[in-house]
């Protein structure tokens, strides 16, 4: 029977201590590792994300490239980006989209492309204006219209299906990009990619 | 007594009366952002975000959108994050720690209202694309799984719409959803040149209260209201504001959430080891008294002690940290009006259309020349 009590005992005393595990267990702790940006990292999710990000530049550059209004240009064509409209769930840095489809297309095409700053187009047209009006130097220099006009316009557009239950949450994104002619509105060339993804929360959160 | 020996007897009785030193008590500010921020640096970790969000809105009541966007952005995960299992949410579903272990992201409702006032803010922002993202992201966590429930935010589809309009493209199937939630109420048609759109709230919203035999559940109470509507007055032109989306509603209608079988699990372990030590105990109290049933009366103490430890330790307790600054309803109203200094006048009304005088508001906005102009109006 003593040995009935000396269970009891060991019993209550693994309970009382099991209450004691550290929230600080550094086995739930995950080091800083270094990623290329086209890696899917541990914290995935839905959303768009770096890895697409780089995927999809690259894909939509060498699709553009490979088009033969662009491969058989005659000098370099002009090109402006347009914002990218996006029609998802996901609220993004479209800036920074836009800069990494310049920075592939720049670095694929070797300088067969010239991109227009049409963006900054306040900033230049200030400039202009400072240098016209004897402000700053230069004006001599400046003609009455310098401002290219585009060959191209690169369009890109976002849109997505999203759905979340209690078996999880999915988000299927289309992205698309249009190359357009803006003297006759032809689609001179179109490229797309697709991305669905699946996920769950812990069952903490559901 | 030697000069010595009594002087250093004096010291010794001197030392002894050395006054405690002084704690100043802490000064506080007046500046509810500073002291919210303050708050959340002392907060564990566990408990950051749901701080984040308080004081979040309390820096877009006090028109400081810079300082509300940063600490939603902390606070709120990137949209289409998969919630992960860490040692906290392992130590939530664990018997012997309560839910609130956790690191507090929220119930859907108030994932939702992070995501509507971080549209709001993108909108404040000119980025009408990305606040549209918000609020449908935001509708997305409405997951009822009672059917005419499940999205039936009716301002988050409404806004949705409403930025699809202002961007060129077709709002129609968003107001189209929106007035099927909305019902009865009546809900404007767009007007894509409305460019002063004012998001108003009003009341205080839901509380979470522990409910069930153990607290293993979830009841929600507090959310009032006593304004049930409002007018905008800009220009000569009254837009009426009535209360569209209902907090209280949303936060009711979620139905069961997966946890809650793992707080009934912990509960029923908690009841059947505290049913068990009970009954074992005392007549193993009794028994160790003869001789001849001292054997089996310690054996049924000690079986009722550790179930009496096991009950006792077992934390069913549903987590109730809420997002206590939330309103009881959201309303809307847009209107057209020319760039520049514009007075507002904003009346609210009860449920039996008196005016309440006391909350009656007046501002002066900047119409912006392009683009939207966000007002944000709280009756509270």
């Amino acid at each position: 029977m003593k040995n009935i009590v000396s269970i009891s005992t060991f019993g209550l005393c693994a309970i009382l201590f099991s209450g004691c595990a550290s929230i600080n267990d550094p086995s739930y702790g995950v080091q800083v590792t270094e990623m290329r940006a086209d890696e899917r990292g541990f914290v995935a999710g839905l959303g768009i994300e770096s890895q697409d990000m780089v995927t999809i530049a690259e894909k939509m550059a060498r699709g553009m490239l490979s088009e033969e209004a662009i491969a058989n240009a005659e000098g370099k064509p002009n090109i402006v980006i347009e914002p990218i409209i996006n029609e998802t769930r996901f609220p993004i840095a479209k800036d920074i989209f836009l800069t990494r489809i310049r920075v592939a297309l720049n670095s694929n095409a070797k300088g067969k492309m010239n991109f227009l700053a049409r963006d900054r187009i306040d900033v230049l047209e200030k400039e202009r204006n400072l240098k016209l009006s004897g402000q700053v130097t230069g004006g001599e220099k400046v003609q009455a219209n310098e401002f290219k006009g585009a060959d191209f316009i690169l369009t890109g557009k976002f849109q997505g299906i999203s759905g979340r239950g209690k078996a999880g949450a999915s988000d299927y994104v289309l992205y698309t990009f249009q190359l357009l002619n803006p003297r006759t509105s032809d689609i001179v060339w179109e490229g797309f990619h697709e991305i669905k993804k699946q996920g769950r929360d812990d069952i903490s959160y559901r | 007594m030697n000069p010595a020996r009594a002087i250093c007897v004096l010291a010794l009785t001197l030392a002894a009366c050395q006054a405690p030193p002084i704690r100043r008590a802490p000064e506080y500010s007046s500046d509810l952002v500073v002291e919210g921020k303050r708050l959340i640096a002392q907060a564990p970790a566990k408990d950051k975000n749901l701080w984040r969000l308080r004081v979040a809105l309390i820096a877009l009541k006090e028109d400081r959108r810079k300082e509300a966007r940063e600490l939603l952005d902390q606070a709120l995960p990137p949209a289409g994050t998969v919630l992960s299992g860490d040692a906290t949410t392992k130590r939530a579903r664990s018997l012997f720690s309560p839910e609130e272990t956790k690191i507090f992201y929220g119930e859907p409702y108030e994932r939702a209202m992070g995501w509507f006032y971080r549209g709001m803010i993108y909108w404040m922002d000119g980025e009408p694309d990305n606040a549209r993202a918000c609020f449908r992201t935001a509708q997305l966590f409405d997951t009822a799984p009672k059917s005419g429930h499940r999205g039936d935010w009716i301002l988050m589809d409404y806004l949705d719409g409403l930025a699809s309009a202002k961007l060129g493209s077709d709002g129609g199937a968003a107001l189209e959803r929106a007035r099927t939630s909305a019902g009865d109420i009546k809900l404007a048609d767009y007007d894509a040149s409305a460019n002063v759109l004012v998001f108003l709230q009003y009341g205080y919203g839901p509380l979470k209260k522990s409910g069930g035999d153990v607290g293993e559940g979830i009841v929600y109470a507090g959310g009032y209201s006593l304004t049930q509507s409002a007018v905008v007055r800009a220009a000569g032109r009254d837009m009426a504001a009535p209360a569209l989306d209902d907090l209280t509603f949303q936060a009711t209608t979620r139905g069961m959430r997966q946890m809650d079988w793992v707080l009934a699990r912990k509960a029923r372990v908690k009841k059947t080891a505290d049913i068990i030590g009970e009954i074992s105990l005392i007549p193993g109290i009794i028994l160790t008294q003869p001789e001849g049933t001292r054997d089996v009366g310690l054996a049924l103490v000690g079986a009722g002690l550790v179930a009496k430890a096991v009950g006792g330790s077992t934390q069913p307790r549903s987590d109730t940290r809420t997002w206590n600054n939330l309103p009881q309803y959201l309303a809307f109203a847009s209107m057209r009006l020319p760039p520049g200094k514009q007075l507002v006048e904003v009346d609210f009304f009860d449920e039996h259309d008196n005016l309440i005088s006391a909350l009656s508001r007046k501002l002066t906005i900047n119409v912006k020349p392009k683009g939207d102009t966000i007002v944000f109006v709280a009756d509270k």
